[in-house]
C-alpha cells in the first residue's frame, strides 16, 4: 500500500470510528493564555499559532470524542476552586460551539455524538489534589460531569504515590482504596496515568470496574516512570481496562528521555529550576540545544509502543491519549490534533486490520465507560455514598 | 421497645441551649374573661391558622439543617429525629411547604476552604434528600416548589451560601448555581464590604441576575445593601433580618432600608431568634407588624433559622410551631391575604421574578469573564 493510499484508508476508517482521545489540556491553555476569554482564543478558527487544538483540526484529525482535562497544578493555592473554574471553562466551550461539541456523560452520549458528527466532550480531572481528601468533593466533581480522575499528578497526594515523586504511601493508603471504591460506585473511571507502579497495582486490586490510563505508553519500550510496566499491562484483560498511548516525546523515545535528563541537569548546573522559562533560563536552554540537538520522536516511535502494548495487553485494551496542549513538544507527524490519521496509516502499514483500528480508536474507550456505568448501577443498589474521611481511615497523616 | 427508644439521640447532641422553655400551659393560670392570653392563642385562632396554612404553607427562608446533620452519625428525618429541630413529621405539623437550606457554617470553623466546605455541604444535602424521597425534594425554581407540594413533598431550595464560597470567581458562582445554589449572601466578601460593592462586586450581582441566584443582603453594610437594591434587576432578599427600630441587632434593618427594600419589592425574612426578634411570640409578631407596615405586606417573610445554633423564642422551639405564630398574627388582625403573602406568596414571587430575569438576561448578556484582578480589589 502506498503512503497516500494508507492515509486515505485511515481517514475513511476514522469517519466510521473516530478517535476517542483520553487527554487534552486545552482548558488549562485557555486559562493560561487567555484568562478563559474564549473570544481571545476562538477555537472555531485556526489557532495553529497558539494551540495544538482547534475545531477545524479536530475534524481533520478524525476526533470523535475528547476527554477535556480539567487539570490544575497541585501547587495551586486552592486546587478545588481552580478545578471548578476549569469545569466552568469546558461548559462555556460546550455552550459556545454546540454544532461541533456535544456534552457527553455516558457511553450512549458518545455514540449519539458520533452519529451526528459532533465531538463527544467529556471531562477528566488530573490528580487527587482536585478533591482535597474529600469524598464529598469527589461526588461533587462527578455531579458536575467529571468522568475520570487521575489519582495523582506529578507529586504524591496524601493517599497515593505518584510515578514522579519519592515513594511515601507505597501505593494506595486505606483512604486511597476507598477513593477507588467510591469512584467505582459513582461510575467515574479510575485513571492510572501519572501514578507509581505500586499505586497502579493497588488500584487494580481495589477496583471492581475497568481502569484507564488516559495518557501513558509502554515502559518496556521506553523506560520512563510515566509509562506502564508490562506486569500491569498484563492485568488489563482481566480488569477490562484500556491503556491510552501517549505521544509526549520525553516519555516515548529513549533518546529523548536521556536528552531531557541532561537538559534538566544543565539547568540545575546553572542554578536554575529545570522548568524555569524566564528569558535568562531560556537562553541557557537554547545554548544547550545548539550543542546537543533534541532527539525527534516520530509516528513510528508511537506505533512501536502500540505494537508492544498490543502484544502484552491485547487489542481490546488499547486507546489513544495525545496530551495535546499539555506538552511543549510533539512527535513528527503527530504535531497537533490533526495528526491521528498518520498514526493509523502507520499501523495499517504494519498490518493492523480495520477491526483492530476501530477498537483502538473508538470501541475500547466507549466500552470502558459503559462498563463503569454498569458496575456503578450495581454498586449503587447496595452501597450508600461513602462517608469515610482520610482521618478515619489513615489516621491524622492527612 | 424500651431498648430501641434508649438509642434515640437526645437533643443535647445538637444545640443544647437553643430552646427557651415554652410558656406555661393555659390551664395553669385561670383565664381572664375577654381576650385570650397573648402567648396562648385560643383554640379557634389556632384552628384558623391551621386552615390558612393548609392552603398557603410556610416557605421558610433559612434552615441550618445541613451543618447540624453533618456531624450526626445516624439520623432519620422521615420518621422523626430528636437530635434536630427539623424533621418531616414536624415540617408537616408546622405546614412547612418549602425550606431554604443554608450552607453557612458556624463561626471559627477551620480546615477546609469555603469552596471545599460548600461542596461538602452540597454533597451532604444531595445525600440527605436522596435518603428521604418521600418527605423531601430538591428543587430549583418556583414552579418546582409547586410541583413538590402537589406531590406532597417538602421542597428544599439550596441557599443561602456565604459569599466566600465563590472564592472571588464568577466561574465558581456558575458552577455552584449548576449544583443547585439559589441564594448567595453577599456579606463577608472583599467585594461587598463596608464601602459597598466594588466594581467586581457589581459584576457578581449582574452575573447572579443572569444566573437566577438571589442576592441576600442580610448582614451586609448599608452601602452594599443600597447599591445591591439599586443594581439588581430582580428583588433582593434579606435571609435573616428583623426591624432595628424594635431591636438594635446589627443584622436587623433600619427603617430607611426597609423602605428602600419595600420600594424595590424585595423580601425581608424575619428570623425566629430570641436575639434578633425577642423571646416571645408577640415580640416576633411586633417585628412582622413593623416590617409589614414599613416595607409592605409583599415584602415580609419568615426565616425559621432552626438548627442554626440560635436560641428561639418561647413556643417557637421547632419547625412544627408556625401555627402558633400565625394565630398571634390573626389575633392582631392580619388579613388572610397578608398571611398568605407572608408565609408563601412573597417567596414564590421573588423566586419567579429571579427565574424570569435570568431567562431575559441570558438573551441580553454573555457569560461574564470578569476577574477580580481586572476590576480591582478594594
Amino acid at each position: 500500500m502506498t503512503a497516500v493510499a494508507a492515509l486515505d484508508e485511515a481517514r475513511a476508517l476514522l469517519r466510521e470510528f473516530p478517535v476517542v482521545d483520553g487527554h487534552n489540556d486545552l482548558p488549562w491553555a485557555l486559562r493560561k493564555h487567555a484568562g478563559y476569554d474564549l473570544d481571545a482564543l476562538d477555537i472555531a478558527g485556526d489557532q495553529r499559532e497558539h494551540l495544538h487544538t482547534d475545531l477545524p483540526r479536530l475534524r481533520e484529525g478524525g476526533v470523535g470524542a475528547q476527554y477535556w482535562s480539567v487539570y490544575v497544578p497541585a501547587e495551586q493555592p486552592e486546587p478545588v476552586a481552580a478545578t471548578l473554574e476549569q469545569i466552568d471553562c469546558v461548559r462555556r466551550m460546550l455552550d459556545r460551539y454546540p454544532a461541533r461539541l456535544a456534552p457527553a456523560l455516558t457511553a450512549a452520549d458518545m455514540e449519539a455524538a458520533r452519529r451526528d458528527g459532533r465531538v463527544a466532550s467529556l471531562m477528566g480531572a488530573e490528580g487527587g489534589h482536585s478533591i482535597a481528601n474529600s469524598l464529598g468533593t469527589l461526588r461533587g466533581l462527578y455531579a458536575l460531569g467529571v468522568r475520570y480522575m487521575t489519582l495523582t499528578h506529578n507529586s504524591n497526594v496524601d493517599w497515593a504515590d505518584s510515578a514522579t515523586d519519592e515513594p511515601n504511601t507505597g501505593g494506595l493508603s486505606a483512604f486511597g482504596r476507598e477513593v477507588v471504591r467510591e469512584m467505582n460506585r459513582l461510575g467515574m473511571l479510575v485513571d492510572l496515568s501519572h501514578v507509581a507502579a505500586t499505586t497502579m497495582r493497588d488500584a487494580l486490586d481495589a477496583a471492581s470496574a475497568p481502569v484507564i490510563f488516559s495518557h501513558s505508553s509502554a515502559r518496556a519500550v521506553c523506560d520512563h516512570p510515566r509509562n506502564v510496566p508490562d506486569d500491569v499491562l498484563e492485568r488489563l484483560p482481566a480488569n477490562g481496562g484500556v491503556a491510552m498511548v501517549t505521544f509526549v516525546p520525553k516519555f516515548v523515545l529513549q533518546a529523548a528521555v536521556e536528552w531531557t535528563a541532561a537538559a534538566d541537569e544543565n539547568m540545575r548546573a546553572h542554578g536554575l529550576h529545570h522548568l524555569d522559562t524566564s528569558p535568562e533560563a531560556m537562553k541557557i536552554h537554547r545554548a544547550f540545544e545548539e550543542r546537543s540537538p533534541r532527539p525527534v520522536a516520530t509516528v513510528s516511535t508511537v506505533a512501536d509502543h502500540l505494537d508492544h502494548m498490543r502484544e502484552v495487553a491485547g487489542i481490546d485494551h488499547l486507546g489513544i491519549g495525545g496530551d495535546y496542549d499539555g506538552t511543549a513538544f510533539t512527535p513528527d507527524g503527530l504535531n497537533d490534533v490533526s495528526g491521528y490519521p498518520n498514526l493509523l496509516a502507520e499501523l495499517l502499514d504494519r498490518g493492523w486490520s480495520k477491526a483492530d483500528l476501530a477498537k483502538l480508536t473508538w470501541q475500547n474507550a466507549v466500552r470502558v465507560l459503559g462498563a463503569a456505568e454498569d458496575v456503578a448501577r450495581d454498586l449503587r443498589a447496595t452501597r450508600a455514598p461513602s462517608l469515610a474521611t482520610i482521618e478515619s481511615l489513615d489516621g491524622t497523616r492527612g | 421497645m424500651a431498648d430501641l427508644q434508649d438509642d434515640i439521640p437526645t437533643t443535647t447532641e445538637v444545640g443544647e441551649d437553643d430552646i427557651l422553655p415554652d410558656a406555661p400551659p393555659a390551664v395553669a393560670v385561670p383565664l381572664e374573661p375577654g381576650r385570650p392570653r397573648p402567648e396562648q392563642p385560643d383554640a379557634e385562632l389556632l384552628a384558623q391558622a391551621h386552615t390558612l396554612l393548609a392552603e398557603h404553607p410556610v416557605a421558610d427562608g433559612y434552615s441550618g439543617l445541613p451543618w447540624a446533620l453533618r456531624h450526626l452519625s445516624w439520623y432519620d428525618l422521615q420518621l422523626g429525629e430528636a437530635a434536630v429541630d427539623t424533621d418531616v413529621p414536624r415540617l408537616r405539623e408546622g405546614h412547612v411547604g418549602a425550606l431554604f437550606w443554608s450552607l453557612h457554617l458556624p463561626e471559627g470553623r477551620g480546615g477546609e476552604s469555603p469552596v471545599e466546605a460548600a461542596l461538602e455541604q452540597l454533597d451532604l444535602v444531595r445525600t440527605v434528600i436522596e435518603a428521604h424521597p418521600e418527605g423531601l425534594r430538591l428543587v430549583r425554581t418556583a414552579g418546582q416548589i409547586i410541583d413538590a407540594r402537589n406531590c406532597g413533598r417538602v421542597a428544599v431550595v439550596l441557599g443561602p451560601a456565604p459569599g466566600a464560597v465563590v472564592a472571588d470567581s464568577l466561574g465558581i458562582l456558575r458552577i455552584l448555581r449548576d449544583l443547585g445554589l439559589r441564594v448567595l449572601t453577599l456579606a463577608g466578601t472583599v467585594w461587598a464590604g463596608a464601602s459597598g460593592l466594588t466594581r467586581f462586586g457589581e459584576e457578581v450581582v449582574r452575573e447572579m441576575n443572569r444566573l437566577g441566584v438571589l442576592a441576600d443582603v442580610s448582614g451586609a453594610s448599608p452601602a452594599t445593601a443600597e447599591r445591591t437594591l439599586a443594581l439588581s434587576k430582580t428583588p433582593v432578599l434579606c435571609s435573616r433580618s428583623a426591624a432595628r427600630a424594635l431591636r438594635p441587632h446589627p443584622a436587623n434593618l433600619p427603617d430607611e432600608l426597609l423602605v428602600a427594600l419595600g420600594e424595590a419589592k424585595g423580601l425581608c425574612m424575619v428570623p425566629l431568634t430570641a436575639e434578633q426578634t425577642g423571646p416571645t411570640v408577640p415580640d416576633v409578631a411586633d417585628h412582622l407588624d413593623h416590617v409589614r407596615d414599613v416595607a409592605g405586606p409583599e415584602c415580609v417573610g419568615l426565616s425559621g433559622t432552626y438548627d442554626s445554633g440560635v436560641v428561639h423564642p418561647r413556643d417557637l422551639a421547632d419547625a412544627s410551631r408556625y401555627p402558633h405564630l400565625i394565630a398571634e398574627l390573626l389575633r392582631r388582625g392580619w388579613s388572610g391575604t397578608e398571611l398568605s403573602l407572608l408565609t408563601w406568596g412573597n417567596v414564590q414571587r421573588v423566586l419567579r421574578s429571579a427565574d424570569f430575569t435570568a431567562r431575559a438576561a441570558q438573551h441580553r448578556r454573555d457569560t461574564s469573564t470578569a476577574r477580580i484582578g481586572d476590576l480591582g480589589t478594594p
